[in-house]
């Protein structure tokens, strides 16, 4: 036997002796894991409305901007935000509609761009998979209109293009549409920041020094605008989202 | 000339001072001092408004207790689960039953991928474990990219606190760290800037180094994904660019299943930070097709782990899942900063866990390093009541020492075995009060109070005045009491 496997089954050895007063078998783990005390809340209390106001007023508590539209003005609107970041040379992932992709800007579409080519641009424009009011957390599962995870990371101004129909108030409400663990994930709360020298907060380290979020009232909120949320009748996130 | 707030400590704990000869260059160090307490303030202030808006706080807690819990009851199966899942998604997973397998496990990975440097994400376990000078030593240049260890690593200095590494550290000597070390002349001392200059230092090293090494906030058995918390996007970098990934873990760290984490990422970021979320938290599955690294690698480090996993009462020291609330928390770590400790781990969960991972041999003056105030245990997120290990530690300590060999004669111990002998016998108990009024009677003054005592009861006496032992004692008065009055009552 190769060391590597000695040790292996050294660790797993020593663990289970110094569990046997508490490992389960299969079925009663489950059955103990399925009993675990969660009476914290898991299903947000906002109306729709305020639940919209509660996202926007986090993301902008972190340094984002947030401008809210309408499904129709949506590319209107991008190419207005694009004109008054004053940049140019922008990446997209390769599944952005192309309607998003304004004219009279330089776009790069990330097909299997190099790592170089990525760090020229000035910003990139992405979707996302979900939003959470309560922390004013954006998710990425990385989809085909979310892209590759280098391509929200290298350039320093971040647009996302977030519908109102995706955003949550609770974590848990998120994690309750994730029936599928996605492979990779990205939670982002506001721009790349520190605080590590006398814990005063500085925007922009290494990830985009600016994030830029266009909020879509999209219909399907309307239509549902004040009702009690039921979290299972909700609308699937994007449906790209890449599972194993 | 500004005074260096660095005392230089040493984080190995087979080495380190014990803590009460650790803390007097602290205590006699004001800047050090001031340095800490503001950044404790400061990090209190926000953490403690944002756990009270948080009106399921403690439900989160009992959860977040009870899912760490059962993962370490069951923790041989999780750990294989994680194994088969992330293996299945292209990871590869080694294990290291100690810091010198796990050295070695890394070292030829990186010669494997000839690598002569490596990038990092922050990792206290890669310090404990004392990754760094074993590279260098080995011919692997490890460039640390998180701000706070940028500043350590140029300036050479230790870690002082798991969260903010670098809080010991103010802004003008991190100016003065990043002119010299960056040959930056004209750096002023505004914290924008001097952040502005690590980016800059950095982004070729992200660009160019093709191989990087990270710790793990969390591993989910149920997908073999791992996910780590972090602020400044370096994190995002090192798990996106390089070709191979590997990544520290301890054994402990592993989560059943993906949807734990809406209770641990609403706990930590609060805990730690004091934010509603950090900037990004990232998750990954082994290796995907087309983003980030082909070749993923977890080490998974048991290194005195199992041994703590096997004594009952003190297995909730392995629920940590470092946020450093109890260090914040902690009166003692406040006056003390975190070097004192001896240990990468200061503060109350150092205090718990080093002499834990070193089995007890060494760091046995940390259980000591506590008031038992409780607040750690009030702010910790999964609930380790710390004070009940320290003193089940503090009970372990006094077992190995008093059957030592050269503490025979150490006054306490000796001093205790007398005090055992007159304690249980009351005619010697009544013959030793009698002379100690005697012998305690030459040092007693008019005023009734010992101001100074000789010998080894100077120890007392120095920093505060002994109560003279009255002329009667309690049992004496007793006997002698006129006999109970009928007509009193």
């Amino acid at each position: 036997m190769s060391a590597p496997l000695q040790s292996r089954q050294q660790i797993l050895k020593r663990i289970r002796a110094a569990t046997l007063d508490c490992a389960q078998d299969p079925a009663m783990r489950a059955e103990a894991y399925a009993a675990l005390p969660r009476t914290y809340t898991c299903h947000g209390q906002l109306s729709a409305e305020d639940r919209l106001q509660l996202m926007i007023q986090r993301l902008r508590e972190y340094d984002a901007e947030v401008v809210e539209t309408t499904p129709a003005a949506l590319p209107s609107t991008i190419k207005a935000q694009l004109a008054a970041s004053g940049r140019h040379c922008f990446v997209a992932p390769e599944g952005l509609p192309v309607e998003w992709l304004a004219e009279g800007f330089d776009w790069k579409i990330d097909r299997n761009l190099a790592t170089a080519e990525i760090e020229q641009t000035e910003g990139v424009v992405t979707a996302a998979s979900c939003g959470i009011a309560d922390s004013g957390t954006i998710v990425l599962h990385h989809s085909a209109d979310e892209g590759r995870r280098v391509l929200s990371l290298l350039p320093d101004w971040h647009l996302i293009i977030l519908r109102a129909s995706q955003v949550v108030e609770t974590l848990p409400e998120y994690f309750a549409h994730c029936q599928q663990p996605p492979v990779l994930i990205t939670w982002i709360s506001g721009p790349s920041a520190t605080a590590d020298i006398e814990m005063t907060r500085i925007k922009g380290v290494h990830g985009p020094r600016f994030l830029q979020v266009i909020l879509v009232r999209d219909e399907s909120l309307t239509a549902k605008n004040d009702e009690e949320m039921n979290p299972d009748q909700r609308p699937a996130e994007t449906g790209s989202t890449k599972v194993r | 000339m500004s005074q260096t707030a660095s005392s230089h400590a040493e984080l190995d704990p087979c080495k380190a001072l014990p803590f009460p000869m650790a803390v007097l260059p602290v205590l006699r160090n004001p800047l050090l001092r001031k340095n800490v307490a503001h950044a404790i303030d400061v990090i209190q202030a926000k953490r403690g408004k944002l756990v009270a808006e948080k009106t399921d706080w403690q439900e989160l807690r009992a959860a977040a207790s009870a899912i760490r819990a059962h993962a370490l009851e069951n923790l041989g199966a999780y750990l294989e689960q994680f194994e088969e899942r992330c293996t299945v998604a292209g990871g590869t997973v080694h294990w290291a039953a100690d810091a010198d397998e796990a050295r070695r496990i890394i070292l030829d990975l990186l010669r494997q991928e000839k690598a002569s440097e490596v990038i990092k994400i922050k990792t206290m376990t890669s310090a404990e474990i004392q990754l760094n000078p074993f590279l260098e030593a080995n011919g692997v240049s490890a460039f640390e990219t998180d701000l706070a260890e940028i500043i350590l690593q140029l300036g050479e200095q230790e870690p002082s606190h798991i969260v903010v590494p670098a809080l010991h550290v103010n802004r003008s000597q991190v100016r003065e760290i990043f002119a010299r070390r960056m040959g930056l002349k004209n750096l002023s001392d505004d914290p924008k800037e001097l952040t502005n200059a690590a980016r800059t230092y950095l982004r070729q090293k992200f660009l160019s180094i093709p191989t990087a090494i990270s710790g793990a906030n969390f591993l989910i058995a149920e997908t073999g994904s791992v996910a780590v918390v972090e602020s400044e996007g370096n994190g995002r970098m090192c798990l996106t660019l390089p070709r191979t990934m590997i990544t520290l873990a301890g054994i402990e760290k592993v989560l059943p299943r993906f949807q734990d984490l809406e209770v641990m990422l609403q706990l930590l970021a609060r805990s730690a930070t004091g934010e509603r979320m950090n900037p990004y938290t990232s998750l990954w599955t082994g290796v995907t097709a087309g983003d980030g690294p082909q070749s993923f690698h977890v080490v998974l480090l048991d290194n005195g782990r199992s041994s703590i996993l096997a004594k009952p009462r003190q297995r909730q020291t392995l629920k940590c899942i470092r946020c450093a609330a109890c260090m914040n928390a902690c009166p003692v770590y406040r006056q003390t900063g975190g070097h004192a400790y001896g240990s990468v781990y200061p503060g109350p969960i150092g205090a718990i866990l080093t002499p834990q991972l070193m089995r007890m041999k060494y760091a046995r003056s940390l259980p000591y390093a506590s008031s038992l105030c409780g607040a750690c245990y009030e702010v910790c997120p999964v609930k380790i009541n710390i004070p009940e290990v320290l003193l089940e530690l503090r009970a372990q300590v006094v077992n190995q020492e008093r059957r030592e060999g050269d503490r025979l004669f150490d006054p306490m111990y000796m001093g205790l075995r007398i005090a055992n002998l007159l304690f249980s016998r009351a005619w010697l108990f009544h013959a030793a009060q009698r002379l100690g009024r005697i012998g305690l009677g030459l040092f007693t003054r008019k005023d009734g109070w010992i101001h100074s005592l000789p010998s080894i009861g100077a120890k007392w006496t120095q920093t505060r005045d002994l109560r003279g032992l009255p002329d009667e004692s309690f049992h004496e008065w007793w006997a002698k009491r006129p006999q109970p009055d009928e007509e009193a009552l």
